[in-house]
């Protein structure tokens, strides 16, 4: 139950539009944050159902290449930098300030300046659908396909989309330099380092990848927009630049990406388990030293994407990709071992939290066959690795992303959500994700290349291909119950009160939504669960992991 | 220890052995119907026939056990967790607060590490195999990957991609796919394939030889395999791997496997051939054809339309002729080093083919004896590149 | 950074003013670093990152040709790219290491009260870093009537890319000190509080470094002439 006294909560947001347009609150920064991921990812979502459409029979239906080749080139684009990355910071923006004790992040202008960044970047990209064409040479977009050559990458969309990314990319570097300052400078008196909240961990080590590897990304956006606009010759081999090159510097910071689009879900889950478990986690420690093992190793595995270019060090690659699966593992068993001789309750965030666990497993275990290079020779460029990356991203990061927006919706908005909406909007996306993406373990071993418009019909695809556009629309149906559990709950859901999961941190120990200075008073903090130690007095509080 | 304790004791052995009993039943219902192998069947690659290829197959069998007893140990103990340890009613007082265990956590980092550093060493062993170079290739075989069609160069045994002076290929095959066209290669012996591109990354990927590489602009990949000897007078299917635009789905190639006596055979008539017939003339000038001789015995005087091809386009996109006279088509190929052709359908791109031309390199001229047509709107296009399209109106 | 205080704090259950002890404002209680001068550190870190990139892609180019410079086309006899210290781009390497020093005279005044040498200095610097924008652009004039542009092979893409990406550091770094310099003119700053000038003035350091790295690499090793 809640520890605060506070006078009257502040009630739900009714001020007016102008208030949320130039706030600097992080909470209401955080909550924008989210909605603008949501959209996209509906953007993002759209373009998969055509992509699935298209592929479901051989033979052009609805697309030409050059929009089939656009749709996926936009669908990756949307999901990666407009839904997943910005979806975590949102999370972070809200969450972070409440469990570190603080009033709001260290430069709340900084902060509504990334916020706002976004939508903009969004519309850049959303307007090559109206100039002519977008980006279409994938989101990877290599050299020299992404150049302004004939049967290249001519026209404006490509452009459009390379300024959209260079906004995106400082939108996320000030982020991180935000989370890192008010990390290490605002914590409540007695949250040592080792006593934060994991998800203030995962954050944190979040916030270094991007702070370090985003500007590089920056720099081959750049030096790609010089290419085509200004004769440049970086990546043209026609002029002696170098394609291997541009793939270096991309993979740099992409590999890091993609860490930082699972850790802070990976902290997400990290905070509902113990909660839903009643049980702390398991191994507090070992699992932020794994986090920093994740981090570090990150950014020595780039070059597993390049194995068939011939033009890289393949057992530095493959040793360093085999490695990084050791710590990733440590966070599996520290996962189960949390739940292990616990009393689990199965709330909506639970039954995601294990959806996570589960299809995250699978994503590691056949990203394990990628880093053994010969066998990496056969998977690269086939459905294999559409199969591995939509595992760890969507059974991972959507998951843990949907895991953590039913666990913290009631401390947002001050309602709870409907359990059975939840369950059936879980069941739905389970069932539809694996139809959908299993099947391309399958394909890909059998030889379907990633990244065609179109199949022979005779080449053996036609069933899977079909069972996966299924899948696919049944995901999008799932999103029906969620649309629905957030509009049913905001007009009429059970008041939450403050603490309805019986949390361990301290965001439960004010209001919801909390007021705007967040704290009125903190419980002591001797441990990484105060509001744990608050409660149950008689359990002295463990913080010498 | 409360009496609800002593009651979580037992709960979780019966489900222990619940547990094991259904997963005794599915497997063995799995063997038993043939449905495991199946399963099995499905996550692994097809059977290789090249020695490299069935290198590969065996690392696979070792990753792949490995993974599926991780999976299966892993994934069991996770959905066992989930249903073993249920809040009950009964659960009012909280469970033990277990904050780690030293010796597990060591345990599940040590082992981890042990197993994916067999994995690393395993691997690389294969790999020293598997993706080789070779200074005594038996056949040199370039393949030239291009938006968006292959080409396969047949080099003689002194090509040296590295040398200052350019080798002449022996034979050129521009038709990438059919039971003539396509990659010949001969069994038992070294092949060396050179990878080259004269405009985007593409990938030379034949699945059934477990193996890709990708074609790289500005430089030269190469690789040697042998294709085992019983795989002689099969046809196996390759495509391109790596987006390369709006063609890069119909970038297919199919390789063909000849004993090796035959493909010699094979080698030598072609080469035979390609001397025999005249070289196109730079430009101008009527030019032999692969159709029959134009003019000679038909109605009518005939009519010789023009069409260029410049910078991967046509320049003149609708084409008129009067019906039922015989029609030729000067091509003018402007685009140097780049395969062209005008391919005439009947009623749509893709459908019955009424015209195939030789497909060609510029910069040359090629005539195309088209013969008479009957009144129609016949589409054509570059099978290279097909972007390119227009239109023959014959009326 | 928070220390690992192990003092008990009281029980705050009757305390009706609240905790206020939040670190990271200018008025640091448990002391260390400011918040907007670890913001800074870190950002200067992301331009570092940023710059390696670039650097990066120099490296590689040089690495993949064995002559570097790279002969001009259509030049009898074959002529390398080159581009020359003198006159220009020396005096300006000189003058953008002087105004570090400069710069670093401001904090140190600035630390100690002086106002009036702060002021000072910053104008100083600034105007220093005006010139050296200058001068640059004197260059690249010069280096344009020879013809060598952004466009000119490997050797102008690269040149250009990372002279002129730290120009526009360059040219951010002024604005930042002018902005500093109009608020030490009103009298914003104390010994006590200034962090943006201290933040400032390591954004300026860092684009010196920069500098010097880039003046050694294309001016000081340029190369092998063949």
């Amino acid at each position: 139950m809640a520890t605060t006294t506070l006078t009257p909560a502040a009630s739900s947001y009714r001020s007016g539009l102008y208030d949320w347009v130039t706030t600097t609150d992080h909470k209401k920064i955080g909550i924008m944050y989210v909605i603008n991921s949501f959209i996209f990812f509906f953007v993002g979502g759209v373009l998969a159902l055509a992509v699935r459409s298209e592929l479901a029979f051989p033979g052009m239906q609805i697309l030409t290449p050059l929009g089939y080749n656009e749709s996926f080139t936009m669908h990756a684009t949307f999901m990666i930098f407009l839904f997943v990355i910005p979806m975590l910071a949102g999370f972070g923006n809200y969450v972070v300030p409440l469990q570190i004790g603080a009033p709001d992040m260290a430069f709340p202008r900084i902060n509504a300046l990334s916020l706002w960044m976004l939508p903009l970047a969004g519309i850049l990209l959303l307007s090559g659908f109206l100039t002519g064409g977008t980006a279409a040479a994938g989101w990877t977009s290599y050299a020299p396909l992404s150049e302004d050559h004939a049967l290249a990458a001519t026209g404006a969309g490509q452009d459009l989309w390379i300024v959209a990314l260079i906004l995106i990319g400082t939108s996320s570097i000030l982020g991180a330099v935000n989370f890192l300052v008010t990390i290490f400078k605002m914590r409540a008196p007695g949250m040592t380092l080792f006593r934060m909240p994991i998800m203030v961990w995962t954050v944190l080590v979040t916030s270094v990848l991007v702070l370090m590897a985003t500007p590089v990304i920056t720099s081959a956006l750049i030096m790609l927009f010089i290419d085509r606009n200004y004769g440049g010759a970086f990546f043209d081999p026609r002029v002696g630049g170098d394609p291997i090159l541009y793939q270096n510097v991309f993979w740099f910071y992409s590999h890091p990406a993609v860490y930082v689009m699972i850790l802070p879900a990976m902290g997400m889950i990290s905070e509902i388990l113990p909660v839903f478990s009643r049980k702390p986690l398991f191994g507090y420690k070992a699992f932020i030293f794994a986090t920093a093992a994740i981090g570090a190793l990150g950014f020595s595995v780039w070059a597993h994407h390049m194995f068939t270019t011939g033009a890289v060090y393949l057992p530095f690659f493959s040793l360093m990709t085999f490695l990084i699966a050791v710590p990733t593992g440590v966070k599996m068993f520290n996962w189960i071992f949390t739940m292990w001789r616990g009393q689990l309750m199965f709330k909506t965030p639970l039954l995601f939290a294990f959806g996570f666990l589960s299809m995250f497993l699978i994503g590691g275990i056949n990203g394990a066959f990628s880093a053994s290079v010969p066998v990496d020779f056969a998977l690269h460029d086939t459905y294999w690795v559409v199969a591995h990356l939509h595992y760890v991203l969507f059974g991972g990061s959507v998951f843990g992303i949907m895991a953590g927006f039913y666990y913290w919706f009631p401390k947002m908005t001050g309602r709870m959500m409907n359990e059975t909406l939840g369950k059936v909007q879980f069941v739905i996306m389970f069932i539809g994700f694996n139809m959908t993406f299993f099947p391309m373990h399958e394909l890909g071993l059998a030889g379907m290349p990633r990244r065609i418009a179109d199949y022979s019909s005779t080449a053996g695809w036609n069933d899977l291909n079909l069972v996966a556009t299924i899948g696919g629309f049944l995901i999008a149906l799932s999103m029906l119950p969620f649309l629905w559990n957030i509009f049913l709950s905001l007009r009429s859901g059970k008041p939450a009160g403050d603490d309805p999961w019986e949390g361990n941190t301290l965001e439960w120990a004010t209001s919801s939504p909390p007021p705007a200075y967040n704290f009125d008073r903190l419980p002591d903090i001797r441990s990484e669960r105060p509001l744990f130690d608050a409660r149950h007095p008689s359990i002295a509080p463990v913080s010498d992991h | 220890m409360s009496s609800s304790s002593s009651a979580r004791r037992s709960r979780p052995g019966l489900i222990w052995v619940a547990t094991l009993i259904v997963a005794f039943v599915v497997v063995g219902a799995l063997y038993v119907s043939g449905a495991g192998v199946r399963i099995v069947e499905s996550l692994y690659p097809p059977p290789a026939v090249t020695d490299q290829g069935a290198d590969t197959r065996e690392l696979y069998n070792v990753v792949f056990l490995i993974a599926a007893v991780i999976f299966l140990l892993v994934e069991g103990l996770l959905v066992w967790t989930i249903i073993a340890y249920r809040r009950k009613p009964t659960d009012t007082e909280l469970p033990p607060q277990t904050h780690g265990n030293s010796v597990a956590e060591i345990i599940w980092t040590v082992i981890p590490t042990l197993i994916v550093a067999f994995l690393f060493v395993i691997s690389w062993q294969t790999l020293n195999k598997v993706d080789t170079v070779t200074a005594t290739a038996e056949t040199k075989i370039r393949a030239v990957a291009g938006q968006f069609q292959w080409e396969f160069d047949y080099m003689p045994p002194t090509y040296d991609p590295l040398a200052k002076e350019p080798v002449a290929p022996l034979y050129v095959e521009y038709a990438p796919t059919g039971a003539e066209g396509g990659l010949h290669i001969p069994t038992g012996r070294t092949i060396q394939l050179y990878l080259t591109s004269p405009d985007v990354i593409h990938a030379f990927y034949v699945p059934q030889f477990l193996f890709k590489r990708d074609v790289v602009p500005g430089r030269i990949n190469a690789f040697a395999f042998n294709v085992q000897a019983d795989q002689a007078g099969q046809t196996f299917r390759g495509q391109c791997a790596e987006l390369c635009g709006i063609g890069h789905k119909d970038m297919l190639f199919d390789v063909h496997a000849m004993e090796g006596a035959a493909f010699d055979a094979w080698l030598a008539d072609k080469v035979a051939q390609a001397s025999a017939t005249p070289a196109p003339p730079p430009s101008g000038g009527p030019a032999p054809s692969g159709g029959p001789a134009p003019s000679g015995g038909a109605a009518g005087p005939g009519t010789e339309l023009a069409e260029t091809a410049q910078n991967i386009a046509f320049t003149t996109t609708e084409l008129t002729a009067p019906a039922n006279s015989p029609i030729t088509i000067k091509f003018d190929n402007q685009d140097a080093g780049t395969p062209h052709n005008i391919k005439i359908f009947k009623d749509s791109i893709g459908g019955q083919v009424v015209f195939d031309g030789k497909i060609f390199p510029g910069v040359a001229t090629e005539t195309y004896d088209v013969g008479p047509l009957a009144a129609g709107t016949y589409p054509f296009e570059c099978f290279v590149h097909q972007n390119m399209t227009g239109t023959l109106t014959v009326q | 950074m928070t220390t690992d205080s192990t003092a008990l704090i009281p029980v705050a259950d009757t305390t009706p003013e609240g905790d206020h002890r939040y670190g990271g404002l200018d008025h640091d209680v448990s002391g260390g670093i400011s918040a907007p001068v670890l913001g800074m550190l870190l950002f200067i870190t992301s331009e570092v990152m940023f710059f390696s990139g670039l650097f990066a892609a120099y490296f590689n180019v040089r690495a993949n040709v064995a002559i570097w410079p790279p002969i001009k086309p259509d030049t009898i006899p074959p002529e390398q790219y080159h581009v020359d210290m003198l006159p220009f781009v020396l005096p300006a390497t000189i003058v953008l290491i002087i105004s570090s020093f400069t710069c670093q005279w401001a904090i140190w005044s600035i630390r100690r009260g002086d106002h009036t040498r702060f002021v000072r200095a910053i104008a100083v610097t600034a105007v220093l870093g005006a010139v050296f924008l200058v001068t640059q652009c004197i260059d690249y004039w010069m280096l344009g009537q020879e013809q060598v542009t952004l466009s000119s092979g490997t050797f102008g893409t690269t040149y250009f890319t990372l002279t002129g990406f730290h120009m526009a550091h360059v040219f951010g770094g002024v604005v930042m000190l002018s902005v500093v310099l109009y608020r030490g003119m009103l009298g914003q700053f104390t010994a006590k509080h200034h962090d943006a000038a201290e933040a400032a003035s390591l954004y300026w350091h860092f684009v010196d470094v920069v500098w010097i790295f880039l003046f050694s690499l294309l001016y000081l090793f340029p190369g092998k002439t063949v």
